[in-house]
């Protein structure tokens, strides 16, 4: 197994395409990194020592808001006022100023939607995994070594996975050297405050972010997936890159939509693939839980998987 | 300050059991892994059979491709596989490999099915099925590297051994892009000899060479067969190569095996054909048929063909001589491995298209 993720691997790494992904990536880090350094030297944040008031302020308001709310009755709405104001409510009990400069800490947390283009590379390397085999003819040399088809078949997709993972490590690592030298590490680094099950927890930085990473990459994962199972099953990388990319980025506003409407939203693939909204926010079908959504997402991981590995194993090779 | 937060804990959960399952995933394919090299089921003399293929039919929906075939291979040599374009050479020998599944029979590999016992049975094969297409973007050796992981036991001193012995040391660090044909097939050739096969399959294997590539690969091919005792199977259009290549060739039509025949038993019939190149054909055909009435003829551009018995000749000669009709010659026509194609193809006669030219 080690050598066929070997020759994988070579054959991923080997061809120009996959390495300038990657420099694309750091490129586009580069590119955020320069804006806002720009930004950030001109209009630094004015040091406000009057932000006890404001909060209190800010916490006025929103209580009024939130009477106003209930009556109507939206429960996201509701929830989303309360988190606000009990995050409010704890920075002053335990005075944790809202001024902070810009730091590493925020350039890594902005750099979490970069997550989707990670995801973007991921699924055309996965598309063209199998497809490329078939498309090149080597398929022929490939399937008549003595190692079974199921084999070949993880080896592929797990080199898919080492490659979504060395995508998110250079994002990371790449970002959190960036944000180190254009904006400096702060002496103590700040607290992420989480509003879970109606209490505020304070939480280091650095678990955050790289939670936050990996939740995020979850969504990547799994349309990765679907788009190597439609590369094994037809043969063709333009239709696993096409319909992976256009789901990726309407499958959750298609599944918003229909969550409006209908309850049997739930269990659509693109509901359950942000496990974020259990822990920040409020999920997107009322009665989902996280233990439902990893239920939901270990089935189709498991769907995709069977449906791969059935007809790839079955096929007969006229490439 | 609180003592663990949820997040982290519950994620952490979460990634945990996705952790242990695919460890177990891990753990299944490994187990599985343990691959015999040592083929010690194949007997070692020489004509003992390494390829059996036995009442194989392949069935695409309700059509029939191929139609019960059964033939053996032996050990040491040279096996060619004819037929016309679309009559199942290549579905067969896909079969062979397990790129294609079989609807009904068996293809054992020095005892081993190709269906029930795939990894054992194909370790003993090295193949190129039509064209041998390698990884472009990558060089020669890293090709042939590709390959030998997926291959137990090759290490290094094989691949080196096989780039020698197909003469490329020259070019193996460049990108495959760059070569020619000829060289993409010496590639192809040193791909399928990594593994010290004992079955080699070869789909037009002479395509792309230069006469001179043609006759070393041939020469290859028979010293591969000889000396290290290898069953060769090749497919070729190119009749007249089989015909200095092979053994034995069977001859494929419309999914069935119509014929097997030994290339160098031509001799089977007691009557040859025999072409006399005579003045006076006129003469030479009333002699015949009111003298040799019992005998087969033609005329032909510049004379005359016979299917006569080696015994006759020397009659004919006196005969004809004696009325005065000049001989300039007398020569046996051999069939070629053409004519006994098309003869088994076709069922055309080889006297009639005794000089049989291909444009």
């Amino acid at each position: 197994m080690p050598g066929l993720i070997r020759n994988e691997l070579m054959k991923i790494f080997k061809r120009p395409g996959s390495l300038i992904m990657i420099a694309i990536l750091i490129l586009l880090v580069t590119v955020a990194g320069t804006f806002i350094g720009i930004q950030a030297s001109k209009g630094a944040v004015p040091d406000n020592s009057e932000w006890r008031h404001g909060l209190e302020m800010e916490n006025n308001r929103l209580k009024r808001q939130l009477e106003d709310t209930k009556e109507f009755g939206n429960e996201r709405d509701i929830y989303y006022i309360e988190q606000q104001i009990a995050i409010n409510e704890y920075r002053l009990k335990h005075d944790i100023s809202i001024n902070k400069d810009y730091s590493m800490w925020d350039f890594v947390n902005g750099n979490l939607p970069f997550i989707d283009v990670a995801g973007m590379f991921t699924i055309i390397i996965a598309a063209g995994i199998v497809a490329g085999e078939f498309n090149w003819g080597t398929i022929k040399l490939l399937l008549i070594r003595p190692r079974s088809r199921s084999k070949i078949l993880m080896a592929k997709y797990l080199s898919v996975l080492i490659f979504a993972l060395v995508n998110l490590v250079v994002l990371l690592v790449f970002s959190t050297i960036l944000g180190a030298l254009l904006f400096g590490v702060p002496e103590e680094a700040p607290v992420h405050l989480l509003y879970y099950n109606g209490k505020v927890i304070e939480q280091s930085m650095p678990v955050y972010l790289l939670v936050s990473y990996l939740l995020y990459s979850i969504h990547m994962i799994m349309l990765a997936t679907m788009s190597f199972m439609i590369s094994a099953i037809f043969r063709s990388s333009s239709i696993a890159i096409g319909v992976s990319l256009f789901l990726m980025f309407t499958g959750v506003q298609i599944t918003d939509l229909l969550a409006e409407k209908y309850d049997w939203a739930k269990y659509s693939l693109f509901a359950n693939t942000n496990l974020i909204q259990y822990f920040e926010g409020y999920p997107m079908v009322e009665g989902m839980t996280l233990p439902f959504s990893v239920i939901m997402l270990l089935i189709y991981f498991g769907l995709f998987q069977f449906l791969a590995h059935y007809i790839f194993r079955k096929r007969d090779i006229t490439a | 300050m609180p003592p663990a937060s949820p997040l982290s804990w519950k994620a952490g959960r979460t990634f945990m059991f996705l952790y242990l399952l695919a460890c177990v995933f891990w753990i299944y394919s490994g187990c599985s892994e343990g691959i015999c090299s040592g083929c010690t089921e194949c007997g070692e003399s020489p004509m003992s059979i390494a390829v059996e293929i036995h009442n194989v039919t392949k069935r695409i929906k309700d059509k029939t491709i191929i139609d019960k075939i059964s033939f053996e291979v032996y050990r040491g040599e040279v096996f060619g596989f004819l037929g016309p374009n679309g009559a199942g050479k290549t579905t067969t020998i896909r079969m062979m490999v397990g790129l294609m599944s079989i609807t009904e029979g068996d293809i054992k590999i020095c005892g081993k099915s190709i269906k029930h016992d795939f990894e054992e049975a194909v370790s003993r094969v090295g193949a190129i099925v039509e064209n041998p297409e390698m990884y472009q973007f990558l060089s020669g050796y890293d090709n042939l590297l590709h390959f030998a992981r997926m291959s137990p036991g090759v290490n290094k001193e094989k691949i080196a051994e096989a780039v020698e012995l197909v003469g490329l040391t020259d070019r193996i660090k460049d990108r495959v892009k760059t070569y020619s044909l000829g060289m993409r097939q010496r590639l192809g050739l040193a791909q399928c000899l990594l593994h010290d096969p004992e079955v080699l399959i070869l789909d037009e294997p002479t395509n792309g060479f230069d006469p001179a590539g043609i006759r070393e690969i041939r020469d290859h091919i028979r010293m591969l067969a000889k000396k290290k005792n290898m069953a060769v199977i090749v497919s070729s259009h190119l009749l007249s190569e089989m015909e200095m290549m092979c053994d034995r060739f069977g001859i494929i039509q419309k999914g069935k095996l119509i014929d097997i025949q030994s290339v160098h038993d031509s001799a089977t019939d007691s009557e040859k054909v025999y072409e006399f190149d005579i003045d006076s054909v006129e003469k030479a055909s009333l002699i015949l048929k009111t003298a040799f009435p019992h005998l087969e003829w033609k005329n032909a551009e510049n004379g005359i063909f016979v299917r006569a018995a080696r015994e006759d000749i020397p009659l004919l000669v006196k005969r004809f001589s004696g009325e005065d009709i000049n001989i300039f010659g007398v020569k046996e026509v051999t069939k070629t491995l053409e004519e006994r194609f098309l003869e088994a193809t076709n069922g055309r006669g080889a006297l009639k298209n005794a000089r049989f030219d291909p444009q």
